[in-house]
């Protein structure tokens, strides 16, 4: 463990560990310190000079961006020198940006907008033309550049060669006509960090813009469900839907950062094809149905389940407890792996975001959760069985889920459960029933840690409260 | 025929009235390289200790003691590090270092040989700018004849030391003239100056220590070598000794390079070195140190020492040496617009208040070309340019807020005319 080192920043004595970052320290702290180009994730770049202090003793004021914490150091970042310091530079970042913010997806989480609520001059100076850059620019894996718009921080070139290590963005030209160049369109699997750490809106996501202004939502801080990792996010919703996912900093788990796959979690959630209610297949249309009749075609049939690995470790006990006594099978269906074990950053093969949790829960009630297992179950089926498969939530390779789902037919009747909305395949069921999404319940996963990682309920767009267990409770009906 | 005062004995210039001075052989015949060869023998904190005694300060324009920057340097014999010297003279009327290396090149490699043995560094590179190609070939010749001679490379003169010293050439930017955009440069990658600290001294070239010094520091040692501290500070002030060079432009009848004693009145330069004002003009103004300078008006030049401590009393400073002498023909509206354009130019674009300040002092200085300006542009100007100073990594953004506010306080009616004269041009 570093020592920790008191020093005094606005005359509040503040602690912090000796030698980290003075911002750092001050932002962890709860002190407002205005800041576009440092980001804990990337190196210091020391270049958009918001962050300028004033030390007892140092006769020059400098960025805190670029200094280390001491023992009784005495930072003042509110002296009348550096108030019209910092809004000086604040006009010099304006000078040349657009008045865009109207039609700006930034607009309202904008550290521009900000800080000229907060330190602007609010009449312009500005008669002069304005350097003009490409404006529409898309440069691959949904980001949108608007070169006009960057205030040239240089945080995105720095996370595509210090994190990607792909280093497609670079800097081009001097002056104010510097700006992002493209050296290739975007091809590493983490673009959509780009458009988190852009204090401006120069990159916007292309799948998220236009669709919400910011301030009409509200985040629930959850759990990516993508793969094993299991990276912290909040989710961005409101009542007419989700709209998308951002990383929340996870010191243990993701750091900064979470992969473009776990941008797509939300998608189904508040899809308007999603499953609304337990429905009979006629003839290929699913059609609204009433439980009873469900309950009544389940009469003298002998109940199995496969189970998904995507559920809570609650729901996994609550399951259990349902069927226990009964003469119920349950099998487990894990994702096959996708990709490289692990990418060396965030990502990892293995897609199942609760593997552990249901391992241990198919262990704990003495059911076996191998692939044997599963096709014990799947190629005993008879007329005599009524299936139940609960459909992942995530499902990256559509194939190898419809080779299951295949098999399902030789079930005198066929449930799915499903959190979103139905695949094409689904028609090989007799009923789909609808579970909470991971963003409709809370719970806990287990991850490759074998870290817990809280999953927190949102907003609810499609069925809340009859998850796997109450199905599980049909076996003794 | 010259003027005799340019051809006095004195530290740099030397060897520059010997035909064929920059061949190896006519140097050596001179002199040349003795003293090098003496240094070898002699201990290196002693040679730091002489530097430091003679109180030489860097010629680059910030005016640092040489001895001082060597003393933060790494004792570490064994260490990897690097000597660079900076020959990317760009500062707007600077030309001195180019003079001294076109014509004799030799007094820089001897500089820089013993140089590397006081500091031990195992390898060397001159950082030329790009615009002096015929320099680098000469640099680049003179090389050759030393490695020939086995004053370069492997084992120098039987002593075990290793120094490898190479011309590298600059792509024409005014910033890798800055020590730390040198580097940036050198290194591969965009000439744009590092965050301080770590100092190059500590972590400079590939992250390794490197002594940044300026042609004209490193071609003063063997003088100092040889004839000791005690003689260099036998010119100048206490604080300013020594020899200058100085890159005389502008309205004079002999504009040139000059080497004269620090603390030599700006009037005995331009009077009697220079041949007097051209046309016999009046003087208006001097910029007395590079663009960057503040400029001074007619009274003040003619009072003023060229020395770091008295141009600096006089609200300028001496930078690089760079004297622009203005008559009264100039409009000082001009002056400012090319000044402004330069720096635009050259900003690097990495600090904000450097990247839009330069271009907006430049786009409100010229409203008038759109018809949009009025007399408190000026003050606008004035406080724009204050803004941005002492905020930025280098000092691009001062060098260009300097020159601004220093015209705007000795010929602010003088520019508030000249932005008043509307209409398109």
């Amino acid at each position: 463990m570093t020592e920790n080192v008191k020093l005094t920043w606005n005359g509040k004595e503040i602690e912090a560990p000796k030698g980290s970052n003075l911002l750092q320290a001050a932002l962890d702290n709860g002190i407002e310190v205005a800041h576009y180009c440092y980001h804990a994730g990337l190196s210091v770049a020391g270049v958009c000079r918001m962050c300028m202090v004033e030390q007892d003793g140092n006769p020059r004021a400098f960025p805190s961006c670029n200094a280390t914490c001491g023992e009784g150091m005495v930072v003042h970042s509110d002296t009348p020198k550096i108030k019209a310091a910092v809004e000086a530079t604040l006009q010099f970042h304006l000078v040349n940006h657009p008045l865009d913010c109207p039609v700006c997806d930034q607009a309202g989480e904008c550290g521009l907008q900000d800080y000229y609520m907060k330190h602007g001059q609010y009449d312009s100076q500005m008669i002069d033309k304005k350097v003009h850059k490409e404006k529409v620019q898309d440069i691959g894996k949904n980001v949108m550049l608007d070169a006009e718009r960057c205030i040239l921080c240089s945080r995105c070139t720095r996370f595509t060669s210090e994190v990607t290590g792909t280093n497609e963005l670079g800097i081009l030209n001097r002056g104010d006509h510097a700006e992002i160049t493209v050296n290739e369109n975007l091809k590493n699997d983490y673009a959509q960090n780009l458009v988190d750490i852009c204090p401006v809106g120069a990159l916007t996501s292309k799948d998220f813009r236009f669709k919400q202004r910011v301030w009409f939502l509200e985040d629930v801080l959850t759990t990516c469900i993508g793969c094993e990792t299991g990276c912290s996010v909040k989710v961005s919703q409101n009542k007419n839907g989700s709209y998308r996912v951002k990383p929340v900093y996870d010191h243990g788990v993701n750091g900064h950062w979470m992969c473009d796959d776990g941008r797509k979690i939300y998608k189904h959630v508040s899809s308007p094809t999603r499953l609304s209610a337990a429905s009979e297949n006629i003839n290929g249309l699913f059609i609204p149905v009433d439980e009873a009749g469900i309950l009544n075609s389940l009469s003298d049939k002998k109940l199995k389940f496969i189970l998904s690995t995507g559920l809570t470790n609650g729901e996994y006990q609550n399951f259990f407890a349902k069927i226990k006594g009964s003469n119920a099978e349950v099998a487990l269906y894990s994702l096959p792996h996708e990709g490289p074990e692990f990418d060396g950053i965030l990502k990892r093969g293995d897609k199942n975001a609760n593997l552990r949790g249901a391992v241990k829960a198919f262990d704990q009630a003495g059911f076996d959760h191998s692939q044997a297992a599963l096709d014990k179950v799947l190629n005993s089926l008879t007329k005599s069985d009524a299936l139940f498969v609960v459909v992942p939530e995530i499902i990256y390779n559509e194939d190898h889920f419809n080779t299951l789902i295949k098999k399902v037919e030789k079930a005198a009747v066929a449930l799915a459960l499903t959190p979103g909305e139905s695949l094409a395949s689904m028609r090989s069921f007799k009923y789909l029933l609808p579970v909470p999404s991971f963003l409709e319940k809370d719970g806990e996963i287990t991850n490759f840690q074998g870290a817990g990682r809280e999953l927190r309920k949102g907003l609810s767009y499609g069925e809340t409260s009859k998850d796997v267990s109450y199905y599980a409770g049909w076996v003794n009906v | 025929m010259k003027d005799s005062a340019n051809y006095k004995d004195y530290a740099l210039l030397s060897y520059h009235h010997i035909p064929g001075v920059h061949n190896l052989d006519v140097f050596e015949r001179a002199g040349g390289y003795e003293t090098m060869k003496a240094c070898l023998e002699k201990d290196p904190e002693a040679i730091k200790e002489e530097v430091k005694l003679s109180g030489l300060r860097g010629r680059g324009g910030a005016g640092f003691a040489t001895g001082v920057k060597w003393g933060f340097f790494t004792k570490d014999r064994n260490a990897k590090k690097y000597l660079l010297c900076n020959a990317d003279e760009s500062e707007p009327g600077t030309f001195k270092d180019r003079y001294l290396v076109e014509k004799n090149p030799h007094i820089l490699i001897e500089g820089m040989i013993i140089s590397a043995w006081a500091l031990a560094t195992q390898k060397g590179y001159i950082y030329i700018r790009g615009e002096f190609q015929q320099q680098a070939v000469i640099l680049e010749r003179a090389i050759k004849e030393a490695y020939a001679k086995g004053y370069l490379g492997k084992n120098i003169l039987g002593k075990g030391f290793d120094f490898d010293l190479y011309v590298h050439r600059g792509a024409g930017a005014y910033i890798c003239g800055e020590e730390t955009g040198m580097i940036s440069s050198l290194e591969g990658k965009k000439g744009q100056p590092k965050l301080k600290p770590p100092f190059p001294a500590i972590k400079g070239y590939r992250g390794l220590p490197t002594m940044v010094n300026n042609v004209e520091s490193l071609a003063a040692i063997p003088w100092i070598m040889r004839f000791g501290a005690l003689a260099y500070k036998q010119w100048g002030t206490d604080k300013s000794p020594g020899t200058k060079l100085f890159s005389i432009s502008g309205d004079v009848n002999r504009p040139g390079v000059i080497e004269v004693p620090l603390s030599t009145s700006l009037k005995e330069i331009i009077e009697v070195h220079c041949g007097g004002m051209r046309d016999g003009n009046n003087l208006k103004a001097v910029i007395p140190g590079g663009s960057s300078a503040p400029v001074l008006n007619a009274e003040d030049s003619y009072n003023v020492r060229m020395d770091y401590e008295d141009v600096a009393a006089k609200g300028s400073m001496l930078g690089s040496g760079a004297i622009i002498v203005i008559d009264d023909t100039r409009n000082m509206g001009d002056i400012l617009k090319w000044t402004l354009e330069f720096y635009h130019h050259e900003s690097c674009g990495q600090c904000t208040p450097c990247r839009e300040g330069t271009g907006w002092l430049e786009s409100v200085f010229k409203r008038r070309e759109s018809g949009k300006a009025h007399k408190s542009d000026i003050d606008l100007l004035d406080k724009t340019a204050a803004s941005m100073r002492g905020q930025t990594i280098c000092a691009l953004a001062d060098a260009a807020a300097m020159p601004t506010q220093g015209m705007i306080k000795v010929f602010r009616e003088e520019l508030e005319a000249y932005v008043s004269l509307s209409g398109k041009k």
